[in-house]
């Protein structure tokens, strides 16, 4: 007997309209946490159904490799990280313009300029 | 500029970018169930730190809790919690041995005076002055007291250190008490389980060097956020048990049917931990997932509860704490442990009436 997802995907909805409607609003984000919640298999296919495919899909690689799409409703993003052997370290829906792990980072910028413009000066000098 | 002795150097010295601590970091707020927008805050907080010194004392104890931590880190972001802390003493871990080990425990404390945190795994010997364990000549009672006079915190792992565990079992021969019965006047963190999940011990360091303060706890100084829920409030078998579905033998018709194990032992309803969300072997599964009910190893003196495969509603403990919270938990979920409570009891008393 297959226990039915429905009423959680029914309630998680309600909760992601309510978070998407505040970020119409007020710009306010938010995340809510799959892994915390007793959804499993069946519930995730039925909420992904229901939300859809959006315009965005991108993939990471920083320590274990992430799968981000937007979902097709604008602001309601599908965040999953793995770790090791491809293990689910986290799955989210981030309700937000853009999920802040697609951003740069200040911090990998700042060395990435160092490292190009060491790397420029490398190449540039000239031979004795 | 980034300090050159802060974790964010340190990761950046070994090519681990920002991106990926903040990946790491999205992990630890959703296990800490910090709000939207705390994982930022933590991967800001982890970046600045400097490596937190730790010094884990072994006790009476299986090695478990060092192996659920250490087994289940492999490369990727999971292992960034060694690049966090700074394990200065771990006898099962640690290259030094005898002398050496113990003046490296030593050093570390002289080092980092009123910073460091020592975790403990184990419980500790009191009886006949702690005789019953002891290591490199001193008791565990000792060592603890002189490891812990100086420390910053202190994290109980596992359900040996947090309650007394296994040793402190009926009829208890070596006086085996938890930490929190010998340490009183430090921060003290439970982190029970036998073993506890990693990411509860790794989640629960991280916090504290992120923000520098202990999580919020509960009642028993568990983390709220791992700890909050019960396993039976998160088990993907719950409505079985609402539906009064039960599995009466481990291979009847409902046990392959996945109904509830509620009348098969399972201590769900009583346990708080995280197993039946974080599940264990990096998600794979959890006992109740394969079959077999929850052992409440989370919890107080779950090696005396009265057996592992009798119902909570008939267990005749001396404490009794057990029943009544499984009754005062029926009601409160839809009376179904009460109900077979009170069945049972019936059966109880039609037996033995003559």
């Amino acid at each position: 007997m297959a226990h039915d997802p429905t009423p959680l995907v029914e309630s998680l909805l309600h909760e992601i309209a309510g978070l998407l409607a505040d970020l119409a609003a007020t710009g306010q984000g938010a995340r809510i946490d799959l892994l915390g919640l007793p959804i499993g298999p069946a519930g995730r296919a039925a909420l992904a159904e229901r939300l859809g495919r959006g315009e965005v899909e991108a993939a990471l690689d920083a320590g274990g490799t992430s799968e981000i799409w937007e979902t097709g409703f604008a602001g309601v993003w599908w965040v999953r990280h793995f770790g090791a052997d491809d293990r689910l370290a986290t799955e989210q829906i981030e309700i937000t313009t853009v999920p802040t792990i697609l951003l740069s980072q200040p911090e990998d910028i700042a060395i990435a300029a160092s490292r190009l413009a060491a790397g420029l000066a490398q190449h540039t000098e000239l031979p004795q | 500029m980034m300090d050159p002795d802060s974790i964010g150097a340190l990761l950046a010295r070994r090519g681990v970018s920002r991106r990926a601590l903040l990946k790491y970091s999205t992990r630890l707020a959703a296990l800490m169930a910090l709000p939207a927008g705390s994982a930022e805050a933590l991967a800001d907080g982890l970046a600045r730190a400097k490596r937190q010194s730790v010094i884990w004392l072994s006790f009476q104890e299986c090695t478990g809790c060092t192996e659920s931590l250490t087994r289940s880190f492999n490369p990727t972001i999971e292992n960034l919690i060694f690049n966090i802390i700074s394990l200065d003493y771990h006898e099962t871990l640690q290259a030094a041995s005898g002398t050496a080990a113990e003046a490296a425990r030593l050093a570390a404390m002289a080092a980092n005076k009123g910073k460091y945190v020592v975790v403990v795994d184990g419980s500790v010997s009191t009886r006949d002055g702690g005789v019953y364990s002891t290591n490199a000549g001193h008791t565990n009672l000792e060592i603890l007291r002189q490891t812990a006079a100086d420390a910053l915190a202190v994290i109980s792992v596992g359900s040996c250190a947090a309650f007394g565990g296994i040793a402190h079992a009926r009829p208890n021969p070596t006086g085996a008490e938890p930490v929190s019965a010998i340490i009183t006047d430090k921060p003290l963190i439970n982190i029970p389980g036998c073993p506890p999940l990693p990411e509860a011990m790794a989640a629960t360091i991280a916090y504290l060097v992120s923000f520098g303060k202990i999580p919020e706890l509960d009642h028993l100084r568990r983390p709220r956020s791992l700890f909050g829920d019960s396993i039976h409030d998160r088990c993907y078998r719950r409505p079985f048990y609402d539906r009064g579905l039960f599995a009466r033998s481990f291979d009847d018709e409902g046990a392959r049917q996945g109904w509830c194990l509620y009348e098969l032992g399972c201590k769900g309803p009583v346990t708080y931990n995280a197993c039946a969300t974080l599940k264990w072997n990096g998600g794979v599964s959890f006992p109740i997932q394969s079959g077999h009910g929850c052992l409440g190893c989370s919890e107080p003196d779950f090696w005396d509860q009265g057996g592992f495969y009798r119902p909570l509603s008939s267990n005749t403990t001396s404490t009794g704490t057990v029943v009544a919270a499984a009754a005062v938990g029926g009601v409160a979920l839809g009376a179904v442990s009460a109900l077979v409570a009170r069945r049972r009891a019936r059966l109880a008393r039609q037996e033995t009436t003559p």
